[in-house]
């Protein structure tokens, strides 16, 4: 074969086997790329370039004879090569650290070949003679299908590993140990195959190897992932845990002001007891504004802010709530709290709704502590239609509204801003929530606005577009 | 004229608010005459016509009523869009930035004490005049939006760009000191905005008078930093 005809076949294979991969490190990482890392046709000219690349080195190597080097070692440093590619591939793709990308890259690798191990081992030990027609037939048909659908075989195993490889991703320790021993994978994979084949082992035995491997690679994941969730569950309950034994605690304070107060007051009562008896009213009506005043200033700040938080009746809201509101008073921050109306449930996840609160919470906590004159303001809305969440704070620095939540932006320094930019990752999951971002009078305001009434409801949405329709009309 | 509207249950403090408002319009000389003054907040609603820009005093807490201050409130909104709402309340934590988020409060009331009380009325009479006057010199063409449950009115001169992200139905607007989603197509908006507004992409309209450079690849708009 002349050196075009074995690159054309491998571009073949190589668009092939990318496809294959994005979409494996599609389903591993859980996400798509992030649309601000270029656009769609810059990638594709990337990929199309390493794709040509890949294919003229295979066939170089090919016909210098690399592929035979003793023991494997040019197949293994193919091998290498060719997923290091991937990797800085994916890497540009998604904007994530290396050894991520590298280990997402490399149990798609894993994982694709045991595909191809589990589609030879339906044809182990025949050899086709393509000349024969019958044979190329079933050969092609190997080629087309068997391959292909074991390969996507794989790629449904690993839709249900993903979430299992996202929580072990997570992890800190113990991760490097595994990823260098999947690391040495190739190496290992290649001398097995060299063993197994010098050995000349049955069909079947080959079949039983790959599913066996694959159900150790399974158990391992799963066996880590779930070791994890039940981490981040023992977590979760300890925080609830926490938060409650903190409401608990801010009750008992009231209490004892409230306590306080009862005792003063019965001492002024005495006082204006004895004025009224003499007839004079200016001092019976100072006496009134001064205990409604001091009531205020004992207690009533405490209690008011408990009279707004007892309105929200999502208990993880609430905690998460409470939990930054008594961090707010450790740092000295002043904070007001509005839930005019009873906050029952809205149609996000309340894991999601959290996480989101308590970022943009966050954000105004490190924006105005320390501070003199800082103010955070919550209001919690939720009328019939939407709820609305709106977090003000005063703003000391400048903020570029446009480029907020662009993952890697923050007015702090570099390597910041991932929370917004997950804020916003997490809201723009939902078709029905409206966020805003806006500089107003010297404050920085976050809004998330959650629409409750149903989509679904073919009536309501016509009539919300009709509204819109004559809400859009510009007013001269 | 403005008409102003009283809406309280405890008659003593109706009458003397009504008595009080009466007077500071006669001493200042306000364009402003007392309409309705009631316990009920029906009785408040049929005297709207749905025409007249009034100045409203309500209670927050109606006892005995169907409705509460802030549900009066949005009533009177529904017919009165760019009316004065003053609330009056005896608690002091009152959730105004609620009631100034949904209802465009202008301000709120303590009526703990009433010499206070007097003094805030006045205060909020005289903020009233002033914006009137300040509307009178301004003729600048907005932009009005359906945010959910909130209309909002931006000014057209302050809007950068609008642009879509993928996502059915929403748009993204931009101004200098904003950045807004709401419900809506860019078709609609490169309609009903007129050629003031340039669809230089699939995916952004941008405001003609904001544009301040063009080259083969892009177009820059006033930066804000």
């Amino acid at each position: 074969m002349t050196f075009w005809e074995i690159t054309c076949a491998n571009l073949c294979s190589m668009a092939y086997d990318i496809i294959l991969m994005l979409c494996m490190v599609r389903i591993l990482l859980g996400r798509v790329p992030d649309r601000g890392n270029g656009s769609i046709q810059k990638h594709a000219v990337r990929a199309m370039v390493l794709g040509v690349l890949l294919a003229v080195a295979g066939t170089v190597c090919y016909l210098t004879g690399f592929w035979k080097i003793e023991f494997e070692i040019g197949q293994i440093l193919w091998e290498y090569f060719v997923l290091a590619a991937w990797t800085v591939f994916v890497h540009d793709l998604y904007r994530l650290p290396l050894t991520t990308c590298w280990s997402a890259v490399l149990l798609g690798a894993i994982l694709d070949s045991y595909g191809e191990l589990l589609a030879e081992a339906f044809v182990y030990g025949k050899f086709f003679h393509l000349s024969v027609p019958e044979e190329r037939r079933s050969y092609l048909f190997w080629l087309l299908v068997i391959l292909p659908a074991c390969r996507f075989f794989c790629l449904l195993f690993v839709r249900r590993a993903g979430r299992a490889y996202r929580h072990w991703a997570k992890r800190e320790e113990r991760k490097k140990g595994i990823l260098l021993l999947l690391s040495l994978y190739p190496m290992f994979f290649h001398l097995f195959l060299r063993l197994l084949s010098s050995k000349g082992g049955e069909g079947q035995e080959n079949l039983l190897l790959s599913v066996s491997l694959l159900l150790v690679l399974h158990l391992i994941l799963v066996y880590e992932g779930r070791d994890e969730q039940q981490k981040e569950r023992i977590l979760q309950q300890q925080i609830s845990l926490m938060q409650q034994s903190a409401y608990i605690e801010q009750m008992e304070q009231i209490q004892t002001e409230v306590r306080r107060f009862r005792h003063d007051f019965k001492n002024m009562m005495a006082g204006m007891y004895l004025q009224a008896g003499e007839g004079d009213l200016n001092a019976v009506q100072r006496f009134i504004q001064e205990m409604t005043e001091d009531f205020d200033r004992q207690a009533g700040s405490q209690i008011r802010l408990m009279n707004q938080l007892a309105n929200v009746h999502m208990t993880e809201v609430k905690g998460l709530l409470l939990e930054k509101l008594l961090q707010m008073q450790k740092a000295e921050v002043a904070c007001e709290l509005e839930v005019f109306r009873p906050l029952e449930g809205t149609r996000i996840r309340s894991v999601d709704l959290c996480r989101c609160l308590g970022i943009l919470l966050d954000n105004a906590v490190e924006e105005v502590s320390g501070k003199e004159d800082g103010q955070i303001h919550v209001l919690i809305s939720s009328q019939e239609q939407c709820t609305t969440f709106r977090v003000k704070n005063t703003l000391y620095g400048m903020v570029d509204l446009h480029r907020v939540g662009t993952e890697g932006y923050s007015t702090k320094g570099n390597g910041r801003g991932v929370g917004l930019s997950s804020y916003r990752r997490i809201t723009d999951k939902y078709d029905f929530v409206l966020t805003s971002t806006a500089v107003q009078d010297g404050c920085f305001i976050q809004e998330l606005k959650i629409q409750e009434i149903s989509c679904q409801d073919r009536y309501g949405m016509d009539q919300e577009k009709a509204d819109q329709r004559t809400a859009e009309r510009e007013v001269g | 004229m403005l008409p102003v509207f009283i809406c309280e249950d405890e008659e003593r403090i109706r009458e003397a608010e009504r008595e009080y408002i009466e007077k500071q319009i006669l001493i200042e000389g306000y364009d402003m005459k007392t309409a309705v003054c009631t316990g009920s907040p029906e009785e408040l609603l049929e005297a709207l016509s749905g025409e007249q820009r009034g100045i409203y005093f309500l209670d927050v807490e109606l006892k005995g009523a169907s409705m509460d201050g802030f549900e009066l409130g949005q009533q009177i909104r529904k017919k009165d869009a760019r009316g004065f709402l003053i609330y009056v309340t005896a608690f002091q934590d009152l959730a105004f930035e609620t009631f100034r988020y949904h209802l465009e409060a202008l301000d709120y009331i303590c009526k703990q004490d009433q010499t206070k009380m007097f003094a805030d009325i006045s205060r909020c009479l005289k903020a009233v005049t002033e914006r009137m006057q300040q509307e009178k010199g301004q003729k600048q063409p907005y932009f009005t939006v359906k945010v959910l449950d909130v209309v909002r009115h931006i000014p057209v001169e302050e809007i950068l760009y609008f642009s879509t992200a993928g996502r059915t139905h929403r748009v993204e607007l931009h101004t200098k000191r904003e950045r807004l989603d709401f419900i809506g197509s860019m078709q609609e908006l490169e309609r009903t905005l007129g050629p003031r507004f340039c669809r230089v992409h699939r995916a952004c309209l941008v405001n003609t008078d904001q544009i301040t450079g063009v080259d083969r690849k892009q177009v820059s708009i006033q930066a804000v930093r």
